[in-house]
């Protein structure tokens, strides 16, 4: 009685291990594979009499079974493979079962019809046949067997347990049949023997295949270790382990030989891409096969995910699909966010200004420039900016539940037919939807490209693509001037910003960058799914948490360095510091020096371009500048005492839960039911009135085309001093300025444009 | 069968989705997967998957954002992609008068 040794192979995750389990029980052991970190399991195979039959139980070997690694092919391209690999064609086991995942036979089979050529008898067994069933695919067993030449196939369901006793019969047959026969016979006649199986290659390569085999029967070492012709495909498709190991055996030189001429014949016909043919062959055969075995109980079935995608990623409804989600985005940031956003300013400029107040009075530091400093320049500015925490929060919340479901993917897809039009290659639509949240992030994506026009080309355009930061400077604009229509004129900039970069990129890829490489690509589109409620709170925190933190750094140095200019007088005798008009300051009196070059814009006032000025650092500070240079005051009653810390209190209170409430009410206006009583529309801030006046003065009566054009140039013109600073380093100093100098003209352009057409008409 | 995957990418003049690709080859989905890992090996696609998630070296040049510690805020998952690498006209003559 001889030791018999059964090996397990299969693709990754066919369910080997569940069959290896069933097989042995407990009797297994554990270890690596000889020189590889690569887990080797082994157990002892029991076959019962029940089994196999009381009259042969005696007869039966103890049969030791081999869990292989996962392998997709013997080509040994990983690890895994090449253990497999050698284990099978080298260590000669018994039996070879294959197992196969019936749900995904075409991929399994290309394996099996590896194993098939290398001559090792095989057992193949058809596993998960319920989920195979469950998507509409009969696997027909017996002529699965009777097209592999009368391999045995066992349909099971490892999982259930379901056929193994079935499979431990089977073995426990071919081992009968080895135990009762001549133990000195060749272990590769032992198992059940199916005829031949020939895969057929084209005539060129069976030529070129039937020299080197012919050639390796001459070498009696190789020839008992391989099967010839399977060590023939290999050496054709270029397999280096292998050709260094014929190298090294006797005879290995006339085996080269023989190949070196083969190659050269077929080199005529296939190029270096021999490989290529005979791995498109195994697929074709295997193809065929699974034609021939497979019965689709219903037409093959196209999931939700892949008819939703027809219509969302359709090259004509695509884009309009788009838009109309970006539309829903702002209207519902818009919307829903304008409650709190009102309840945070009022809290920013009533009671922790009065609480400021009455600390620094406390301290004896009341009516002097640090009060000032304190709540005109830190609580002014930094506060302005916070109170859009709401409306990021919202934006972040929807976005993040569009990427999370998977459609900012298809989104990306849309995108790319864009940017072909522009002349950019497809994987430019990245660095896009990044600029969508954040230029510098953006700009730093481009990198990802495959070649230096795009990189550049890309990088110049990413920075129109709307980011976050200018979302509030469109909230208070929409708000002032166009109070009945603020989602549309928010949505607005930011188709704009895409109309712009489309334009500005085909004029540049027809002039500065031509030459432009077609790319083409495949894209995993993730299956929908219902958002996660941890994916999208951690997206939308982590965004607006940024957004925070922008307030406390950037913008709290920022404003008390503007706070520092609009206190320091200009010119000498025209007031003192910190008792100075805020017009006759030193950033008061830069900014008007430079006011003129918008006057065709509309807004050539003193404090819109100083705002804009600023607005290099980062465009949140555009907010808290014009807060400062405004210096408005709430409107307080004449001799009113000021609050008491509990009115103050019951007020923050009070202002929440109506603001909640609001809120709350604020949801149907996405789908246009209005709950809010008519005429309740929310009193326009000081900010808000010393913003308008002052723009219609400017733009000679125009002054809802002047915010208008305002807002373009804020969308247009450099995003932040750091967006700036990532060209540098991404595109170098020259595409910099280039960025710089261009955005600023086409900013300005555009806006002059708008308003001097819109004045015209109107 | 291989060819036509290459054929079918390079025809599209656009993203290409793997499961509308396996649809149009009329092969198993996994059976693409396998299929591409060959034209990867092969260096005939690449696998950009890496490229996918935009964080890129943000972390000690960027906006400050990413100070959390958890990288990049604005970064977005992207879907992976596999680039076809366009051959020179003479192997790529050869290369469809073997396919066909």
């Amino acid at each position: 009685m001889c030791e018999y040794t059964i090996a397990l192979v299969g693709n990754p995750n066919v369910g080997k291990s569940t069959v290896f389990n069933a097989l042995t029980g407990a009797d297994q052991h554990v270890g690596n594979w000889p020189g590889k970190t690569v887990e080797r399991r082994t157990g002892l195979l029991r076959l019962s009499a029940a089994a196999s039959g009381p009259h042969v139980a005696a007869l039966l070997p103890a049969v030791t079974l081999v869990d292989l690694p996962g392998a997709y092919s013997l080509s040994a391209y990983s690890l895994e493979e090449e253990i497999a690999r050698s284990f099978i064609v080298e260590e000669h086991p018994h039996l070879v079962i294959d197992v196969i995942d019936a749900s995904n036979l075409e991929r399994n089979l290309y394996l099996t019809a590896q194993l098939l050529e290398t001559g090792a008898p095989l057992i193949i067994v058809l596993n998960m046949q319920d989920q195979a069933e469950g998507r509409g695919v009969l696997v027909d067993a017996a002529r699965l067997s009777q097209r592999l030449g009368g391999t045995p196939v066992v349909s099971l369901v490892a999982r259930r347990g379901e056929g193994i006793e079935t499979l431990r019969k089977l073995i426990a047959v071919t081992v009968t049949q080895h135990a009762g026969g001549d133990s000195g016979m060749r272990v590769t006649t032992l198992a059940p023997r199916p005829q031949q199986i020939i895969i057929p290659y084209p005539a060129e390569i069976e030529g070129a295949l039937a020299q080197v085999e012919a050639a390796i029967l001459q070498s009696p070492t190789l020839a008992a270790v391989f099967n010839p012709r399977w060590l023939a495909i290999q050496l054709l498709e270029g397999d280096e382990t292998l050709r260094c190991k014929v190298a090294g055996a006797p005879g290995g030189a006339s085996i080269l030989a023989a190949l070196a001429a083969s190659r050269t014949q077929l080199t005529a016909a296939y190029g270096e891409e021999i490989d290529v043919a005979l791995v498109n062959c195994r697929y074709e055969y295997v193809h065929q096969l699974v034609l021939d075995v497979v019965e689709q109980t219903h037409r093959r079935r196209i999931s939700k995910s892949d008819r939703l995608d027809r219509v969302v990623t359709h090259p004509v409804l695509g884009i309009p699909i788009f838009l109309a989600l970006m539309w829903v985005v702002f209207k519902v940031t818009i919307d829903v966010s304008a409650p709190l956003l009102d309840w945070i300013s009022l809290v920013v400029t009533g009671p922790i200004a009065n609480w400021t107040v009455a600390v620094l009075s406390l301290l004896g530091l009341g009516e002097t420039w640090f009060a000032s400093l304190a709540v005109e320049g830190v609580i002014a500015g930094v506060g302005s900016v916070l109170a859009f925490v709401p409306v990021m929060l919202a934006l972040y919340l929807v976005l993040a539940m569009l990427e999370d479901c998977g459609y900012m993917a298809r989104a990306a897809m849309v995108m790319d037919r864009l940017m072909r039009k522009v002349g950019l290659q497809g994987k430019s639509f990245l660095p896009m939807v990044v600029g969508f949240g954040c230029s510098v992030p953006a700009i730093y994506a481009t990198r990802t490209l495959d070649n230096q026009r795009d990189r550049i080309l890309t990088g110049l355009l990413a920075p129109f693509m709307s980011c976050s930061a200018r979302l509030p400077v469109y909230v208070l604009f929409a708000a002032i001037f166009f109070p009945q229509h603020a989602s549309l004129a928010i949505f607005a900039m930011y188709l704009l910003g895409i109309v712009v970069a489309v334009a500005v990129g085909l004029a540049l890829s027809h002039t500065l960058f031509k030459q432009q490489d077609e790319s083409c690509f495949i894209m995993e589109l993730p299956p929908y799914r219902l958002p996660v409620a941890r994916n999208v709170w951690r997206q939308m925190w982590g965004r607006t948490s940024a957004f925070i933190r922008n307030a406390w750094t950037i913008i709290l140095t920022v404003s008390v360095v503007l706070w520092f200019l609009l206190a320091t007088p200009a010119r000498g005798g025209e007031g003192a510091f910190a008792d100075v008009p805020v017009e006759e300051s030193l950033f008061g009196v830069a900014s008007a020096m430079i006011a003129p070059i918008f006057t065709p814009a509309g807004f050539g006032s003193w404090q819109a371009t100083g705002a804009l000025l600023s607005g290099f650092v980062a465009k949140e500070v555009v907010i808290a500048t014009l807060t400062q240079v405004y210096h408005v005051a709430e409107p307080t009653e004449v001799a009113a005492p000021p609050p008491t810390f509990i009115e103050d209190v019951q007020l923050i209170v009070t202002s929440f839960v109506q603001a909640i409430s609001d809120t709350l009410k604020s949801i149907p206006l996405v789908i246009g039911v209005n709950l809010f009583d008519a005429g309740a529309e929310p009193a326009p801030t000081p900010l808000m009135n010393a913003i308008r006046n002052d723009f219609a003065v400017t733009s000679g009566g125009h002054g809802a085309l002047a915010g208008l054009a305002f807002m373009i140039f804020v969308l247009l013109y450099t995003p932040c001093m750091t967006a700036v600073a990532a060209e540098r380093h991404e595109l170098g100093t020259k595409w910099m300025w280039v960025s710089v100098i261009g955005q600023f003209a086409v900013a300005w352009l555009i806006a002059s444009l708008v308003f001097q057409v819109g004045r015209l008409l109107m | 069968m291989l060819w036509r995957v290459l054929r079918e990418v390079e025809a599209a003049q656009g993203p290409l989705d793997l499961n509308e690709l396996s649809r149009r080859l009329g092969v198993e989905r996994s059976a693409l997967d396998g299929m591409i890992l060959f034209w990867v090996r092969k260096g005939r696609l690449v696998d950009d998957s890496g490229a996918g998630r935009a964080t890129v070296a943000c972390a000690n040049h960027g906006c400050g954002g990413c100070a959390s510690g958890q990288g990049c805020p604005f970064t977005m998952t992207m879907p992976r992609t596999l680039s076809l690498i366009q051959l020179d006209l003479d192997e790529r003559t050869s290369s469809q008068a073997r396919a066909s």
